[in-house]
């Protein structure tokens, strides 16, 4: 108990002597925590957004006007020859027009006039669970052109693409703030304390003549740099968490985010990124000790 | 050999055998240096400036080391000791500097009890042992001094007083009364006779003569490395 408080009293000498590099420290680790895991926050959120849209998935093959009989388990069995699938929905022409007509709803009066055999045949395909990556999707697509009978194959495949793009870029954000908060947290720490120990050395000189122990005098600064971390996670995550509350309150209802139905990040992801920081100052403070404090 | 005296091992604080000392390129500091010092003894170190009681000090209190010979303190080689017990015994030897080595923006109280708070001890002993040796040295009033802003003097005291901190075994004193008044030597001296007194063993290297005559305590004289004589006015010694 007693060393804690001599810690404590040691800690507080340091931050006399240079608190505003210590404060700076604060703000980049905090910074840094907040710009890694905003860019955390939306990738997760799109990540989430992707199983949705996954889940929802089908392609829609649309078939020439004649199909003529034993077409169905014939186009079935080649479809699950080249790829297992979760269900496969023959639509007919005149399903087709009910569908239709049901979608426009008060305005499908506009449909009075029109032969039912206007609208194609067509096959829907609902890919299992597994066939979400992109390429795949796009050979099945392309499979699916090559049968006999298919005219075109449709599952918003500029959209998807889009969204994988996007998805792709907020990942390789994602990399690089982590490497952002990976050097900042490191060097900025180890930086301060390095001035810390600088600013100290005439005093650590004298502790050493005075028999101080090794954890009499490297254990503030080790906690100096824990601290670092804990208060720069701290305030990163708060300020994050705030920002989400007000992304949310101002979007709240609009088409794009409600897509996305935004959570915050969870727990476990929460506890990841405190911990991380924390390593990785406490990390920036033993480098500093190892490579500046003599004793 | 039989016939050389020497003190049981228990009653010798200090012991150096055949030390030298030489620092680059060959500048020879110490030459083949013995010297027992029992526990409780105050001996003084002579000798003209550059003769080598300084060096002596430095390698007591372990911030040089011998080029060659054996230093024992407390009975332990201290060429044999790991850092950790170095650390150990650096808390048990208390050493008052001639550049005195304050923190001269923290204050007296702070320096002073620089040395307890190292040894962990409990807030209310070291604000007691503080106030104490102010007192005894005649600074009670300075206690919340900035170091800076204290006489060379009062500096002098102060570092002292850190040094009789801990009531150590062993307290090395530099000149430490090179910047005092009589008075205050005085107040020194009995800090020291009171440390002796209750076990402490204390060697000051000092050009004072009028300390060391009203001492009556043993001198050793060192001159050119070496020490040539030992004027035993009151021999502590090998009976």
């Amino acid at each position: 108990m007693r060393y804690f408080s001599f810690i404590f009293g040691q800690l507080r000498r340091n931050f006399r002597h240079g608190w505003t590099s210590q404060i700076m420290t604060l703000f980049t680790v905090s910074l840094s925590v907040l710009i890694f895991s905003f860019f955390f926050l939306v990738y997760a959120n799109m990540q989430a957004a992707s199983a949705r849209l996954g889940d929802e998935l089908r392609l829609i093959v649309f078939l020439d006007e004649a199909v003529p009989p034993g077409f169905q388990e014939e186009f079935q069995r080649k479809i699950t020859n080249f790829n297992p699938v979760d269900r496969i929905v023959f639509v007919s022409q005149e399903e087709a027009f009910a569908r239709l007509s049901e979608r426009l709803g008060p305005d499908s009066d506009v449909l009075a006039d029109l032969d039912p055999s206007f609208l194609p045949h067509s096959v829907e395909i609902y890919p299992p669970k597994d066939l979400k990556n992109l390429t795949r999707i796009k050979q099945f697509s392309d499979y699916l052109q090559t049968l006999p009978g298919a005219q075109k194959v449709q599952y918003g495949q500029e959209w998807i693409e889009r969204f994988g793009y996007f998805v792709n870029l907020i990942q390789v954000i994602v990399v690089l703030s982590g490497a952002l908060l990976i050097l900042t947290s490191v060097f900025m720490v180890s930086y301060t304390i390095r001035l810390t120990l600088e600013s100290r050395q005439e005093e650590l000189e004298i502790l050493r003549f005075l028999g101080a122990t090794d954890s009499y005098i490297r254990g503030p600064v080790l906690i100096e740099g824990f601290l670092h971390g804990l208060f720069g996670v701290s305030f990163g995550m708060t300020s994050l968490y705030f920002l989400y509350q007000w992304i949310k309150g101002r979007f709240s209802g609009q088409g794009f985010i409600n897509l996305f139905e935004i959570s915050f990040l969870p727990q476990q992801d929460i506890m990841v990124i405190m911990l991380t920081a924390l390593i990785l100052c406490t990390g920036g403070s033993i480098i500093s000790i190892r490579r500046y404090l003599r004793v | 050999m039989s016939n050389e005296q020497s003190p049981p091992e228990s009653q010798a604080m200090v012991e150096i055998v055949k030390v030298s000392k030489t620092y680059p390129p060959d500048v020879l500091a110490l030459d083949n240096v013995s010297l027992v010092v029992n526990r409780g003894g105050l001996v003084f170190l002579t000798g003209v400036s550059g003769a080598g009681k300084t060096t002596l000090l430095k390698l007591l209190c372990f911030l040089e080391l011998p080029t060659k010979g054996v230093i024992e303190i407390d009975g332990r080689d201290v060429s044999t000791l790991s850092k950790s017990q170095i650390q150990m015994l650096r808390q048990q030897i208390g050493v008052a500097y001639q550049d005195f080595r304050l923190l001269p923006r923290q204050t007296v109280y702070q320096n002073i009890a620089l040395a307890m708070e190292v040894r962990y001890e409990s807030p209310k002993v070291v604000k007691k042992r503080v106030l104490e040796l102010l007192a005894k040295l005649g600074l009670a009033d300075k206690v919340h001094t900035p170091a800076n802003k204290l006489s060379r003097g009062e500096q002098q005291r102060v570092s002292i007083a850190r040094a009789c901190a801990n009531k150590p075994s062993l307290l090395l004193a530099d000149e430490p009364t090179g910047n005092l008044d009589p008075s205050a030597s005085a107040l020194v001296m009995d800090l020291f006779n009171s440390l002796t007194e209750s076990g402490s063993t204390i060697i000051i290297a000092t050009h004072d003569e009028a300390l060391i005559k009203e001492s009556g305590q043993r001198v050793v004289n060192i001159e050119q490395g070496r020490l040539q004589e030992i004027l035993q006015v009151k021999f502590e010694g090998f009976d």
